[in-house]
């Protein structure tokens, strides 16, 4: 599902290079659901960015279902951002002008659906996050865990081949997080892989797999197979 | 995508009241004095003889001595006037000059009024196209054999006659009878092409006599009347002998035959006044020209450079708006750049974000050119009403509502196109942490 190989993604100033992964591997695959931890700074969110194509790479080779996405222009990264990608960011991000409806309407504009088929699939996301009758409602008149909601409706619409989701639920009380987890986990159970960035190690035990970034780079993989302790762990 | 993009550029244009409205109103005011520079020049620069520009031609003859005027002078003298009328080239010819008198009528209520008076030959409204109401022009024959008849226009007609066809019935010029043979529709060309001499947007005449009278009534002259050597002017005869130059004359030649037969014919005269002692500047190769209406209103700078200069002035003060308007747009949009970063990351290329915010632009750009309309019809009234001009300014031309919308679009979209380049690069992955 998602291949990265020796990846190297290193920022340049006129003083300073910072090497934000280094050699970086990871394999993930269809239908997982994976944890990144690490701290502060070790290069969760520039994986991130470069595994949801919101960032280039200085050097390695990138494999996204199947397709080599290691050097796209512009247009090609915007095409398959919009329709194998789904997107979880920790301040929901919705775009506080729109409806929820209109929210999770945007994606789906910019694949060209025709107005029946994204009044369709925006029921159907609104629904599934149990939000179907607030479609009017603006995300100001939302409680966070409802904002949450509705981003991941946003990021469920065009029905992606992965959801990544950087720190869910950072911004959300316990009950709230544990709702939003219970509803990635149930996203998961019907196909869709994800991987998360998460600070919380209790969120991240409830993924099949951990991994933790360290300088840029894998250095740990823990593996869960339905219960709460590891299975297996390697350095 | 295009109504999309309009209901979120309207929206965005509703959430930022104070700053769309600054926008709104910074390229409609730059629009506005676009437009009224352009109505002003287009109406000074319009040739209202159309079609027929290239057959009427102002005559004008070098007829002033070595070492006076550098140019020719735009009218003729009387007695070049009196022999130009002898030529059977022409298909018509018309001699005419501007003069006035007070009018007013046996019986009327109305209290007699100065008015300018055009004293001509029969043939002038042929030539340039005159509309009658009743009537017609008087018969050639009295521009032999001198008679007090006049046409008058429909205004003074009412006034003094109070409307309706009063062909026959007499109004008084000074304190001499005229007979009224016509009375003609509104008319009023701008520029006054058949004499700008008096002011290019003055108003036509409102009477009209026979040329023929102007030795018996020795008609004021109020038009411009050029001398390029001292001749006391005595008496009117003094006048009529004298090298003064205050007559316009037009011929309507109708092909490049006639033209060059007109031409040959004049060339000739002159040669005929040179042996009387007469068009002495023997610096000369030629001593006459003909000029077509566009020609004519060209060479007398009906368009003044004041005029030019105030275009290019607006233009600039247009840019200057412009600028203002890229500065905010700038400001506006980068304060989106999180909602953008948004949009890139779940799906809009660079090209979507860029036509999304050029459509906004677009709005704006077309909401300013709908008040620059108000405005550029506000200025014009203004201007109509302070220089006397209702008729010719007190209206946008018909172009103007074509033209306005695509200046302000254009405008608008060229202000915006750098911020709307600014915005559709960012970077996503700055925004989406931070927001």
């Amino acid at each position: 599902m998602l291949s990265m190989k020796k990846i190297n993604k290193v920022f340049k100033t006129d003083l300073v290079e910072t090497h934000a992964l280094r050699d970086f591997d990871l394999q993930v695959e269809e239908g997982e659901f994976v944890a990144v931890t690490g701290p502060s700074g070790s290069g969760k969110t520039t994986f991130l960015n470069i595994a949801g194509l919101l960032e280039g790479f200085t050097q390695g080779e990138y494999t996204l279902d199947g397709v080599n996405v290691s050097r796209l222009n512009d247009n090609q990264a915007a095409r398959i951002r919009n329709e194998k990608i789904g997107f979880i960011f920790q301040g929901f991000n919705l775009i506080p002008d729109l409806n929820l409806a209109e929210n999770v309407e945007v994606p789906l504009r910019y694949r060209g659906f025709n107005s029946a088929e994204r009044k369709r699939r925006v029921e159907q996301a609104l629904e599934q996050v149990g939000l179907g009758a607030r479609m009017k409602h603006l995300p100001s008149q939302l409680s966070g865990g409802q904002q949450q909601r509705v981003a991941i409706a946003r990021a469920l619409a065009g029905e992606p081949r992965f959801l990544l989701a950087d720190e869910p639920t950072g911004n959300l009380d316990s009950l709230m997080a544990r709702q939003v987890m219970e509803l990635l986990e149930e996203i998961n159970r019907n196909g869709t892989t994800i991987i998360m960035v998460t600070h919380d190690p209790e969120l991240a035990r409830r993924a099949q797999r951990n991994i933790q970034i360290v300088d840029g780079q894998v250095c740990d993989f823990t593996l869960y197979q339905g219960g709460d302790e590891p299975q297996a762990a390697r350095a | 995508m295009l109504t999309h993009y309009m209901d979120l550029g309207w929206r965005s244009i509703r959430k930022t009241p104070v700053l769309s409205a600054l926008m709104v109103m910074a390229i409609s005011i730059g629009i506005g004095i676009t437009l009224i520079s352009l109505n002003v020049f287009q109406l000074m620069s319009h040739n209202p003889a159309g079609e027929r520009s290239s057959v009427l031609h102002m005559t004008q003859l070098w007829s002033q001595g070595p070492d006076s005027w550098e140019e020719y002078s735009a009218n003729l003298t009387y007695q070049d006037t009196m022999n130009l009328r002898q030529s059977d080239i022409p298909v018509r010819s018309v001699a005419s000059f501007r003069s006035g008198g007070a009018i007013h009528a046996e019986g009327s209520d109305a209290e007699p009024e100065m008015r300018s008076i055009r004293v001509t030959d029969s043939e002038f409204f042929a030539m340039f196209s005159v509309p009658f109401l009743y009537g017609g022009s008087w018969d050639k024959s009295v521009d032999m054999e001198a008679a007090h008849v006049v046409v008058i226009n429909e205004d003074l007609n009412r006034t003094f006659l109070g409307g309706g066809n009063n062909v026959g019935k007499i109004i008084y010029l000074d304190v001499t009878p005229y007979q009224i043979v016509g009375i003609i529709d509104h008319w009023m060309p701008r520029p006054k092409y058949y004499d700008v001499t008096n002011g290019s947007m003055n108003f036509a005449e409102s009477i009209y006599v026979p040329f023929s009278l102007t030795p018996h009534e020795e008609f004021p002259v109020w038009g411009n009347t050029s001398g390029w050597q001292f001749e006391p002017l005595i008496t009117y005869n003094d006048r009529l002998l004298s090298e003064k130059t205050w007559i316009q004359f037009w011929a309507e030649l109708p092909d490049e035959d006639a033209q060059m037969q007109f031409s040959q014919w004049l060339t000739s005269y002159v040669e005929q006044q040179q042996a009387l002692g007469r068009f002495t500047d023997n610096t000369r190769t030629s001593w006459m020209r003909l000029l077509d209406v566009a020609e004519y209103l060209t060479d007398s700078e009906v368009v003044p450079e004041d005029n030019r200069i105030m275009i290019g002035l607006s233009a600039l003060f247009l840019a200057v708006c412009l600028v203002n308007i890229l500065g905010l747009l700038l400001t506006k949009f980068l304060k989106r750049a999180p909602e953008v970063g948004v949009r890139r990351a779940i799906g809009a290329s660079r090209r979507q974000i860029f036509l999304q915010h050029m459509v906004e632009v677009s709005l704006i750009g077309l909401l300013g050119g709908v008040i620059g309309l108000v405005w550029a019809w506000f200025g014009l009234t203004t201007l109509a009403d302070h220089l006397g001009m209702e008729e010719a300014l007190g209206r946008l031309d018909p172009s103007m509502w074509i033209m306005t919308p695509s200046i302000a679009l254009g405008a608008a979209m060229l202000a915006g196109m750098y911020p709307a380049w600014v915005i559709c690069r960012t970077q996503p992955s700055v925004y989406l942490k931070s927001q």
